[in-house]
């Protein structure tokens, strides 16, 4: 569904490249989480995927289209939800007789039941709601509009702890087998248990792109009171011992995605090697 | 495979979603404007002794609000680019390129040119009806017709002198809703920069060109192609020159929609 064939781009000629030989292929059916840190260039990446940005090198194709051109085909089934978002001043259920017809796909009913899930207002205004509220509102909208190609900018920025939780429950069950979500975030605690691919971004190039159940084949993740031994390929020190990172054994582990970031990121090149 | 290029679905949805969007909005415009009409002919005819306004009061006041008020609302066009936040949701609206520009355009420039003369004349009259029932003067109505009527135009000279007028305004709104379309911050102040800029720029080039340089003591020959001579030649060159200074303008609008980045 998404192809990045050797993608470049830089702001301009004065500044050095962002990204350099980029490569990626991403299939339906799955949410993504691009991880990286701040400033490692997550949101240009996903403006350049959607089409808001044109590359300067190389090539992006959703759904066999350039994003670029904006097509109203193409941005009809691509749903963009921005970290910082406009929003008119209208009610809820306004905002959605104005928009959804543009979206073939659009589900009324799915929409009623996310707003009752996250306890949203359907009467009040959008600029009377809280940060939160609205992008409770806008998630659910996203959601609403069955676009195969869904991406979320920091989705979990501003939501409160049971909202957190039920973001994850609704990102869950409201997806269909022909359907991609990207989720950009640096918060990995917020996506665990719901991503199951990665995509880790750092310096221009992406460092990890690996499904969980082969990240979870390959690695072990669990919590020792020492960290002494051979095979340790990353070890972290927290409150009552250390998380570590072995070489998998017998299968049994689930993926500590924040571990694992903080392994590519801050570990050693033997660890690097392990999952690239 | 649905049209990319133009489809009245599509074309239409923008509509509503503009009118649910803005609702309050242009309420709240339309106020403003019929408020401020009413206001300044109340005033004008307390100051002629309240007597009622004729013909050439309306045209002479339906020119000035028409300008006023349709440049300020043109030149706001592109309202989502503002913003980057407006602009990421406007971009990504599922309408092609050509439906949100003809959108932009009908919505300002069209509706403009039907909307505010239409309002002046109804609020020119509610005025003039609500003055005379408490004066002793008697208000007599202006036809609708007067919207678009020009007096003393001789009838061989109809078609260039409505063209002329209408490639002027036309040339203007378009100035306007160009400069609404390039610049995020501040549109018509820098428009308006702009536009004295460039008129500034060919005024001293001209000044240069036929004082200093001699021009103005060129005698042309009584037949020249490419300059007019008489008046009425010279009419047409201008207004010829305003149609495609408008076309030009709409094109460099529609490509700056087209090459919009976040």
């Amino acid at each position: 569904m998404v192809i990045i064939n050797d993608l470049g781009f830089r702001y301009s000629e004065k500044v050095q490249p962002l990204f350099q030989e980029l490569n990626c292929e991403l299939s339906s059916g799955s949410i993504v989480g691009l991880l990286g840190k701040n400033g490692a260039g997550k949101t240009t990446l996903l403006k350049l995927m959607i089409g808001l940005l044109r590359p300067t090198e190389g090539t992006v194709r959703i759904m066999d289209q350039q994003p670029a051109e904006r097509e109203p085909s193409l941005l009809q089934d691509m749903y963009f939800l921005p970290e910082e978002f406009h929003h008119p001043s209208v009610t809820i259920r306004q905002y959605a007789k104005a928009n959804s017809g543009f979206y073939p796909r659009f589900d009324q009913e799915l929409l009623k039941r996310l707003i009752t899930d996250f306890e949203l207002p359907e009467n009040k205004r959008l600029n009377e709601l809280s940060y939160g509220q609205k992008k409770k509102f806008l998630i659910s909208f996203a959601l609403s509009t069955k676009c195969r190609l869904l991406v979320l900018d920091e989705p979990t920025n501003g939501l409160d702890i049971p909202s957190k939780s039920i973001f994850r429950r609704v990102m869950a069950g409201s997806l269909d087998s022909d359907q991609l979500v990207i989720i950009s975030t640096h918060q990995v605690r917020d996506v665990e248990n719901l991503i199951d691919r990665v995509l880790m971004l750092e310096k221009g190039k992406f460092i990890m792109q690996k499904n969980i159940y082969e990240i979870a084949s390959k690695l072990h993740f669990a919590t020792t009171s020492s960290a002494d031994g051979e095979n340790i390929l990353y070890r972290e020190m927290v409150p009552g011992g250390y998380k570590v990172i072995t070489p998998q054994t017998d299968g049994s582990s689930s993926v500590d995605i924040e571990l694992l970031f903080n392994a590519i990121s801050n570990g050693t090149e033997k660890m690097r090697e392990y999952v690239k | 495979m649905s049209n990319n290029i133009f489809s009245r679905k599509r074309f239409l949805l923008l509509f509503k979603q503009h009118f649910i969007h803005n609702a309050q909005l242009l309420l709240l415009s339309t106020g403003a404007y019929v408020g401020v009409i009413f206001i300044v002919l109340s005033i004008a005819q307390i100051g002629i002794d309240l007597k009622p306004h004729g013909l050439e009061n309306f045209q002479g006041f339906l020119i000035g609000f028409v300008t006023v008020f349709g440049i300020l609302y043109v030149g706001h066009a592109f309202p989502a680019f503002r913003s980057k936040e407006s602009t990421i949701h406007y971009l990504m609206i599922p309408a092609s390129v050509l439906e949100k520009f003809t959108f932009e355009f009908v919505s300002r420039i069209g509706i403009i040119l039907l909307t505010l003369p239409l309002l002046f004349w109804i609020t020119f009259h509610v005025q003039g009806y609500v003055f005379s029932i408490f004066t002793e003067e008697t208000f007599n109505a202006i036809g609708i017709q007067n919207l678009v009527l020009i007096d003393d135009v001789p009838p061989e000279y109809q078609l260039l002198i409505y063209s002329l007028v209408t490639g002027s305004i036309l040339f203007a709104l378009s100035l306007a809703f160009t400069g609404a379309a390039m610049f995020t911050k501040q549109p018509l102040v820098k428009s308006l920069f702009a536009v004295a800029m460039v008129v500034m720029f060919f005024v001293g080039y001209s000044y240069i060109v036929i004082e200093h340089l001699g021009v103005g003591r060129y005698n042309p020959p009584e037949h020249m192609w490419l300059i007019p001579l008489q008046e009425d030649n010279a009419l047409k060159a201008v207004t010829v020159a305003l149609f495609a200074g408008t076309a030009v303008m709409l094109f460099v609008a529609f490509r700056k929609l087209k090459e919009r980045e976040v």
